[in-house]
């Protein structure tokens, strides 16, 4: 009976407009933050084995350096210069073999081997699973981390080529490396499993234990200088990382301090679009706000009359309030509706891109539509009510 | 509630007036409950004020006005909705109906909201009044005489310690305004309640306690 009397005057083309208006607002600000979580993923955690904030220091070889044999090596002293540097968290150094190596695969009659190295950096570096990066003396298998360039490198190079079947990184895991490893007079076969791939890490890696095992069983004994360091920092967007390299002659590598600026551009470009959205929410909510204070106007009399013969302003005010928060609800349902569509469409690129991408949900679109649906419920209903009790005082 | 009391109560456009020649303003006035009422008027001497400042409408008075002894004027909204609901009725001059509904319908809204009439007692009502078949047409095509029994309908929708009647027979016939005293007196006596009604010329046939002039 209330809402028979009340819904005199509203205006349907201000509702809609509020409604397409906000819905907007809503689809700009929700796809954008479901967008940056989607995609965040594909720049900071391309290795999720690896610890995310390190940076790779080597010393540049140059013409003559080559020619003069200047040793591209780290001493000591250059280590503890990195390690006293403010963003400095901690340095480890890159452990090459002293022993050779041979790794051969075959597959469907093919066999493949070729001359190999490995490298280890420290346990706390890696972040593969304990069991898996792990060696036993007496298991004669170790775990191998390859560059995922590698893969790449067969799949489209190789393997179209010789008509070989293409690995899925699944497979690979699954393959066992013979790995034939000489020096000191003596001889060994092992087997590799390979472990995990990575965009990162310029090398083949194996865990420390197997090197200094191996070394001290089939390499020369000879002390050698590292030539690679991994340097964790502090915030690899830090710009005295890149002077201090600069100034050294050292070079750096792994793609953290791009993926550093990728991510504060991607934070830069979601930040604008989040604010426009908010923006047009905002304006929305004024349309929202303006079109119920004209209908509120218009039926004051109405208002006045019922506040009169004994409603409460509680009770008058709750048909226009109900009136918002089935709007916003219904902004909000369409809005996520929306996100799930856009994001369907987007997501099957991103994942066909970076397979690891799909993990992330819905979830943040759905918690900051939620916090927007119901902060500007809360101030419809606070708005509304104040209207309607600025009636009971006759202002 | 069984007294309202005025003290000293003024309106405030009335003020910066040299003299004031009335029963009501600037005097002790009380009105019992169970006892009838005339206020009688002439225009412009703040008869709508009276009901406004005591149905809690309007605070522009100067003076004290009480309810059982307690100062209205800092009642809480929650209180006022209350009283109106509850204790005090009103049938305003300018009658307050809503246009755009029925007759009936404006008689459930305020029904709905006390529950204190069956739609059968309200039948019967309108037969007395003569709009019986005025149940299902629209306020805004019914003349000012009908509305105004359609005003009264809706105040006897309650329960009350007082009712007030602002100038309630401006537009009715003899007959109709003999009816009306019948029913306001039988629902008065039934719920004890006090009756005060306003007139400027013409006013319902009671048997008035006490008549002031305003």
């Amino acid at each position: 009976m209330i809402w028979k009397l009340l819904r005199q005057h509203i205006s349907v083309p201000q509702l809609a407009g509020f409604f397409f208006a906000n819905l907007c607002g809503m689809v700009i600000v929700l796809l954008s933050v479901q967008f940056y979580r989607d995609v965040i993923p594909v720049f900071t955690q391309g290795d999720s084995f690896i610890k995310k904030d390190f940076v790779i220091v080597s010393k540049r070889v140059s013409t003559i350096g080559t020619f003069v044999g200047k040793s591209t090596s780290f001493s000591d002293a250059d280590i503890a210069d990195i390690e006293r540097q403010p963003f400095t968290k901690s340095v480890g150094r890159f452990l090459p073999t002293r022993f050779k190596v041979y790794a051969g695969m075959g597959m469907q009659g093919v066999r493949m081997s070729t001359d190999m190295f490995f490298e280890s950096v420290p346990d706390a570096y890696v972040d593969v699973k304990l069991d898996r990066w792990h060696f036993d003396p007496s298991q004669d298998v170790i775990p191998i981390i390859i560059p995922r360039n590698y893969l790449n490198l067969y799949n489209f190079g190789f393997a179209q080529s010789r008509n070989l079947p293409q690995l899925s990184e699944g497979v690979m895991g699954m393959v066992n490396l013979d790995i034939r490893i000489m020096g000191n007079g003596q001889m060994k076969m092992m087997k590799g499993n390979i472990v995990g791939f990575s965009n990162r890490l310029n090398t083949i890696l194996v865990p420390e234990s197997f090197i200094e095992w191996a070394n001290a069983q089939y390499g020369t004994g000879e002390e050698v200088k590292p030539s690679r360091l991994i340097v964790e920092v502090n915030n690899p967007t830090d710009d005295r990382i890149a002077k201090y390299f600069k100034e050294r002659g050292y070079e750096t590598e792994g793609d953290q301090l791009d993926a550093g600026k990728t991510t504060w551009f991607l934070k830069v470009v979601t930040g604008i679009v989040i604010s426009v959205g908010l923006l047009i929410s905002i304006l929305s909510f004024y349309i929202l706000m303006l079109s119920i204070y004209l209908l509120l106007q218009k039926n004051t009399t109405k208002l006045e009359n019922l506040l009169l013969i004994g409603y409460s302003p509680a009770r008058v005010a709750r048909p226009y309030q109900l009136l918002t928060i089935v709007l916003n609800l219904l902004v909000f349902g369409l809005g996520i509706g929306a996100v799930i569509l856009a994001r369907g469409s987007y997501m099957e690129i991103l994942t066909g891109l970076y397979p690891d991408a799909g993990a992330a949900t819905i979830l943040p679109a759905l918690a900051v539509g939620f916090i927007i649906f119901v902060v500007v419920s809360l101030l419809n209903i606070v708005i509304i009510r104040r209207k309607i009790n600025a009636i009971w005082l006759r202002k | 509630m069984n007294t309202i009391e005025m003290k000293q109560t003024l309106p405030e456009v009335f003020a910066g007036r040299d003299t004031i020649t009335s029963d009501v303003w600037h005097r002790e006035v009380a009105f019992e409950k169970g006892k009838t009422y005339l206020v009688e008027a002439a225009s412009g001497t703040g008869k709508s004020s009276l009901c406004s400042f005591i149905y809690g409408y309007r605070k522009d008075y100067q003076g004290i006005i009480c309810f059982d002894g307690e100062n209205v004027r800092s009642y809480p909204v929650r209180r006022w909705v209350e009283l109106r609901k509850q204790s005090l009725s009103m049938l305003f001059q300018e009658l307050r109906l809503f246009s755009e509904l029925t007759a009936w319908e404006n008689i459930r809204i305020k029904n709905q909201l006390t529950g204190h009439s069956d739609k059968k007692q309200v039948r019967e009502w309108f037969e007395r009044l003569g709009i019986a078949d005025k149940w299902d047409q629209k306020i805004g095509r019914m003349s000012f005489g009908q509305q105004q029994r359609v005003a009264f309908i809706r105040a006897l929708c309650q329960p009350f310690d007082f009712i007030f009647l602002d100038e309630p027979i401006s537009h009715l016939d003899d007959g109709n305004g003999r009816v009306m005293s019948e029913i306001l007196q039988e629902e008065a006596r039934k719920q004890g309640a006090g009756i005060i009604v306003t007139s400027i010329g013409k006013h319902l046939e009671l048997d008035y306690d006490r008549v002031l002039k305003l």
